[in-house]
């Protein structure tokens, strides 16, 4: 495998073409060939995608996210709450989930940062508190168009424009715009890891946390970035949950945190951190979602599912190993 | 390495003792049987022990505990949460027990494992009310519950009806490893029997809305004509629908889910989004008839099997229509 390549992007790409390959040779009655299956995936995908963008910064600076399932499910329920419930305009709405995103990473970060807590037992902490906090605000109820009276009638109220406007598709319907958001989100993380003095330090301390000190890179600082950001975006991705669910379930994103991570290291990036890039990601992604969409589309029993998701996560892995 | 270990040493403990970090509120465990019967105190204390909090459903079943016992002042019910934890469940039932509760009503998660201390309560004299899963054997006062296999046969045959006898037929599998997702299979197809429904396509969505829309999305994918989707939960039949919808063709598709809680199936069907959702009632309030009964002395039915509703557009506004047999 060694001789395959000794570049991540072009193991990763051969990676995506192995499950492609697999795709077309299973295509479910020519169904892996239509844009629409395709396009279905991108939009399956996207809300992975968007916490895969955050996960990997947080990655490279040496670090993990465990929480990111956790706020995207609070960021859900708010933003629900504040465009169905409250009925606030779409940019309080919107501005108020992602400065409380924000902020849930900015505490991982500062935490982990200023008591130097490891960051797997940080945003462990994070993840229960987070979903506390969604039941909490939820009362453990999902937040729908059924408001409920006093009186324990339901009032039924119309669903925000802006609800749609996230969940529709644009291009001639043949993109979702949540895919876009994605994409858009994976662009300002590509510039800000590559073009920017705070990318580079990112890297550093991911690299190495005792020299990127004494070269006098505000370690702290940061790693705080890092988490906010991620943070932020798991916001991003609470909204496009909520906005395609039409509901804000204070359950979203259970267990996402694993899929966000599988994405990023099966894309190439290493758990070590240091290493890596967000172009690694989008190939990681994009494997992980094809293959969901063959085991899908050929309607493969569960049992299968996981067994084979759990071979190729491995392989891919494996294939990712440069010797 | 030392340090390392120190800061790992508070998640490990967190691990091996379960203690829930933040969801959930563990209630006090008082050590004195019962409270002694004051003026102002219930005569009566219940221990509710719910084995996952999780699911709306039974967010509901709690909500109409709780609604059915502020009703009567002489009781008081202390509710648990066992966050879907076996172990932790056991744990919940043998506090209870161990505090002297006056009654105790379980919905359990798995039978197996809790057979035994609800067996231990029982014995101990502590009437035991269990709701909507089983537990083994018989030692218990009294069994509330709905019968899923009853409700999935009335959704195929609603739904052999709805389509005329004929029609291709999408199935949106609950867990087939879990009884309701396994009865909820077999009687629709029960139901559908004889019939000429064919199913196209049938799949895991795993109780989750997101799921069930990417299962959707591959049947769109593959079958042109698609006249209806069974969903084993209400969020299956919406997650289905919003597929449709997305690819513009929700208009040609029927969508019928289960549950039909108030705030989510019964709301579908009032939207217009669902064609019908059968009623997978909580038992919340039979259970607190049936803990009134019990503690005034009086003899319930070992088994009390739950009736359902099917709600439809054209009966939601008159409250839905009970299911017959």
């Amino acid at each position: 495998m060694a001789s395959v390549s000794k570049h991540p992007v072009t193991r990763a790409l051969l990676s995506l073409a192995l499950v492609l390959a697999v795709g077309a040779v299973f295509n479910a009655d020519g169904a892996f060939f239509q844009w629409d299956t395709h396009r279905d995936m991108l939009r399956q995908v996207s809300v992975f995608g968007i916490l895969a963008c955050g996960m990997t910064m947080v990655i490279i600076a040496g670090g993990i996210d465990l929480s990111v399932g956790s706020i995207l499910g609070v960021c859900a329920v708010v933003f629900s709450l504040f465009s169905i419930h409250m009925g606030l305009p779409d940019l309080v709405a919107i501005g108020g989930t992602l400065v409380l995103g924000l902020l849930c990473g900015v505490v991982s970060g500062s935490v982990i940062a200023r008591f130097r807590i490891q960051p797997f037992i940080a945003t462990l902490a994070m993840m229960v508190f987070a979903r506390g906090l969604a039941k909490l605000i939820s009362g453990g109820k999902k937040i729908s168009t059924a408001l409920e009276l006093p009186d324990g009638t339901y009032q039924y109220v119309d669903i925000p424009p802006i609800f749609d406007l996230i969940s529709a598709r644009i291009a001639g319907e043949n993109i979702a715009v949540v895919s876009i958001v994605m994409l858009v989100s994976m662009a300002f993380c590509g510039l800000l890891l590559s073009r920017t003095p705070w990318g580079r330090q990112i890297f550093a301390v991911g690299g190495n946390e005792e020299a990127a000190r004494y070269s006098g890179i505000p370690v702290g600082a940061t790693k705080v970035l890092a988490y906010g950001l991620c943070g932020l975006f798991c916001a991003v991705a609470g909204i496009c949950q909520a906005a395609q669910e039409l509901q804000g379930d204070p359950e979203a994103g259970s267990t996402y945190e694993l899929s966000a991570i599988a994405m990023v290291v099966i894309g190439g990036t290493t758990l070590q951190g240091g290493r890596g890039s967000i172009w690694l990601t989008l190939l990681g992604v994009l494997i992980v979602g094809n293959l969901e969409k063959i085991l899908s589309i050929n309607a493969v029993g569960e049992e299968t599912r996981l067994m084979l998701t759990g071979v190729i996560i491995l392989g891919a892995v494996l294939l990712q190993r440069g010797e | 390495m030392k340090a390392f270990t120190l800061r790992l040493l508070p998640f490990l403990l967190i691990l091996g003792t379960g203690v829930p970090v933040a969801a959930g509120t563990p209630t006090p465990n008082p050590r004195q049987p019962s409270q002694p019967a004051s003026r102002e105190a219930p005569r009566w204390t219940i221990g509710m022990s719910q084995c996952n909090l999780g699911e709306p459903w039974r967010v509901q079943m709690n909500a109409d505990i709780k609604k059915a016992s502020e009703a009567h002042p002489e009781i008081n019910v202390i509710f648990k949460d066992a966050q879907n934890d076996n172990l932790r469940q056991v744990a919940h039932v043998e506090e209870f027990a161990r505090a002297g509760v006056d009654l105790i009503i379980i919905s359990p998660k798995e039978a197996a494992p809790l057979t035994k201390p609800v067996s231990a309560a029982f014995k101990k004299g502590i009437p035991v009310i269990v709701l909507d899963r089983r537990v083994l054997g018989g030692d218990y006062t009294c069994f509330i519950g709905a019968d899923n296999r009853r409700i999935g046969k009335a959704a195929g045959a609603w739904i052999a009806k709805f389509l005329g006898g004929k029609g291709k037929v999408v199935e949106l599998k609950g867990l087939m490893t879990s009884t309701p997702g396994q009865d909820r299979n077999s009687g629709f197809r029960e139901g559908i029997k004889g019939s000429g429904l064919e199913i196209v396509f049938e799949a895991d969505m795993k109780w989750l809305e997101p799921n069930a829309r990417k299962e959707m999305e591959s049947a769109l994918a593959r079958f042109p004509v698609i006249d209806l989707v069974y969903a084993h939960n209400d969020p299956g039949a919406h997650g289905a629908y919003l597929a449709a919808r997305a690819a513009g063709r929700e208009k040609k598709i029927a969508f019928v889910g289960i549950d039909a809680l108030p705030h989510e199936g019964q709301m579908y069907v009032k939207q217009g989004v669902l064609a019908a959702s059968f009623e997978y009632p909580t038992g919340g309030k039979e259970a607190i008839d049936a803990a009134l009964s019990i503690l005034g002395g009086k003899q319930v039915p070992k088994e009390i099997t739950l009736s359902s509703r099917v709600f439809t557009r054209e009966n939601i506004g008159k409250g839905g229509e009970w299911l017959s047999n």
